[in-house]
């Protein structure tokens, strides 16, 4: 029988279409400055991805999406845009305003097959104590456009944290405010996970701050509240600021 | 030996057939089921906070499969891990085990009794001799590129330390973009986008070129499948040299050329069986042999 390793094919061959075929497969190669790993990604979460899909499927508030054909070489890698859908760490929270999890462990790491995504118990204390290079991202927040900082009128990113109390703090520790009352949101970089809900729920957007002069956006109640602060908080500091006020960069 | 035989009364075409159409059941049901576009209400939508409901944990399509915690991973997906990781997951070795010892044992049949997109690019056979009566056909010839793009996507993968054979999977291209349509209600560009060419590119230029010349994970599972035990096997006696077989083979290789002790691709045949389903004679018939080809 013939070597069946061999199939029809001279070295030169082979190694001209390699060739070609390589120069095709790098021109793609293209990466983005912030991609945002489901929860439990370990660090070469990279290498070990096959990118089957089944966070995406098991995740049960579809947070997670795909990188599509603009991310090049990630593409199909599965990550989390905090701004269209946090992660919700697998909670749900009841009419008493309690989180509950449903579920034993953070589906996605349940669900992943290669371990690129590993299992996290879905409890608060082991949630808070993630190690560092488990965690999605980390929130930073900008005093000069929290409102909460700013005209003591917020506070939303505090009341819906998961991980309230722990991450997201109503005062900042050893720090000493005078004449507050309200809540002076202080994010603990070691507490929290980088799920995104308090960049999800921030109100000092865009679109938010164009309203009061654009009749044509409309807002919700909520929304409606901020509005006019919002166009306050972000003219005073200038157009080149990033918003919302609290937002989750990549873990380092 | 019989000179004269009779055709093979058990054909092997109606339960692949079945199993073809099991699967692409499979893949719509299982994102239908577990997501449950039928909770889809409004409430959901505008409160936004309510999870799904849990049910029976189903996952995954031809790339990874899981039922409960049992799961089942494509060996072409395993390999390009260890090499992209280069360590070996327990887990994923032991869910990966048993498509691998099928591969070894029976050959490519992931390609002929699984994989949704050649099913469907055979019931394209069809539609394609109707355009070549037409002389819409362009008959383009591409040589055996799979080996090829395997290795360079091996070495991509094994360098770069990123596994990319994903995206060249056009089973696992079908079950995700299913399943992104049922998560999200969304289809991505790329994956959707290759599909529609690999069926375009079968319908008006050659029939089955992705399988045939084209696709890495195929090119992988027939090296892999190189010294199988489960060969299609010719009587030359009962040989009447007639050439339905040779017509019938969805690749292109000469069964009939076994007769006469030619060569014969056995690395390209994925043990589909048509060959031996339409041989008059049954001269043609599978066989578990140790010797190889």
């Amino acid at each position: 029988m013939r070597n069946p390793w061999s199939a029809d094919l001279t070295r030169r061959a082979f190694l001209r279409q390699t060739g070609v075929c390589g120069l095709l497969a790098l021109l793609p190669l293209n990466w983005r400055e912030t991609v945002l790993r489901p929860p439990g990604s370990v660090r070469d979460f990279l290498a070990r991805c096959i990118r089957c899909g089944k966070c995406l499927e098991a995740c049960p508030y579809d947070s997670i999406r795909f990188l599509d054909i603009t991310a090049g070489a990630l593409i199909h890698t599965p990550h989390i845009d905090p701004l269209r859908t946090p992660c919700y760490l697998c909670q749900q929270r009841g009419p008493d305003g309690k989180d509950r999890p449903i579920s034993r462990y953070l589906r996605c790491g349940e669900a992943c097959p290669t371990g690129a995504i590993r299992r996290i118990v879905n409890d608060k204390e082991v949630l808070a104590a993630v190690p560092e290079e488990m965690k999605i991202g980390v929130s930073v927040l900008d005093r000069r456009i929290c409102l909460a900082w700013q005209y003591d009128s917020c506070g939303e990113c505090y009341y819906n944290c998961p991980l309230k109390d722990k991450a997201l703090r109503d005062r900042p520790p050893r720090e000493v405010i005078t004449g507050a009352t309200g809540i002076r949101p202080y994010v603990d970089p070691g507490h929290c996970i980088g799920c995104g809900m308090c960049n999800y729920v921030c109100p000092v957007r865009r679109h938010i701050a164009e309203s009061v002069m654009k009749r044509e956006v409309r807002l919700s109640r909520f929304e409606q509240r901020y509005a006019a602060m919002v166009r306050n908080v972000i003219g005073r500091v200038g157009e080149d600021v990033k918003l919302p006020a609290v937002r989750v960069i990549m873990r380092p | 030996m019989m000179a004269e035989g009779k055709r093979h009364r058990f054909r092997i075409k109606p339960p692949r057939r079945l199993v073809q159409l099991g699967v692409i059941v499979v893949l719509i049901g299982v994102p239908f089921y577990t997501q449950n576009p039928l909770e889809w209400s409004p409430s959901r939508i505008v409160l936004g906070h309510l999870p799904k409901p849990r049910v029976f944990p189903l996952s995954g399509d031809t790339w990874s499969f899981s039922i409960g915690g049992f799961t089942l991973t494509h060996p072409v997906a395993f390999i390009e891990e260890v090499l992209s990781s280069k360590v070996v997951y327990q887990p994923l070795l032991i869910s990966a085990l048993i498509p691998l010892v099928l591969t070894l044992v029976l050959g490519r049949v992931f390609c002929s009794w699984l994989c949704p997109v050649g099913f469907l690019l055979e019931l394209n056979q069809k539609v394609n001799s109707l355009f070549r009566r037409a002389g819409l056909h362009l008959r383009v010839r591409i040589k055996d590129l799979r080996y090829t793009i395997l290795a360079l996507a091996l070495v991509l993968v094994f360098f770069f330390a990123f596994p990319i054979l994903s995206i060249f999977d056009p089973p696992h291209l079908f079950g995700r973009e299913l399943m992104y349509i049922f998560t999200h209600g969304a289809v991505s560009l790329s994956g959707a986008g290759l599909l529609l060419g690999i069926f375009l590119l079968d319908l008006f230029f050659a029939p089955r070129v992705w399988c045939r010349s084209l696709c890495p994970s195929g090119g992988a599972l027939s090296l892999l499948g190189a010294r199988r035990l489960w060969r299609i096997r010719m009587d030359a006696g009962r040989c009447t040299h007639c050439g339905y077989c040779d017509e019938a083979c969805p690749y292109g290789l000469e069964p009939m050329g076994l007769a006469e002790a030619k060569g014969f691709d056995w690395l390209k045949c994925d043990n589909c069986g048509l060959c031996r389903d339409v041989c008059p004679t049954g001269a043609l018939s599978y066989r578990f042999d140790l010797k190889g080809g």
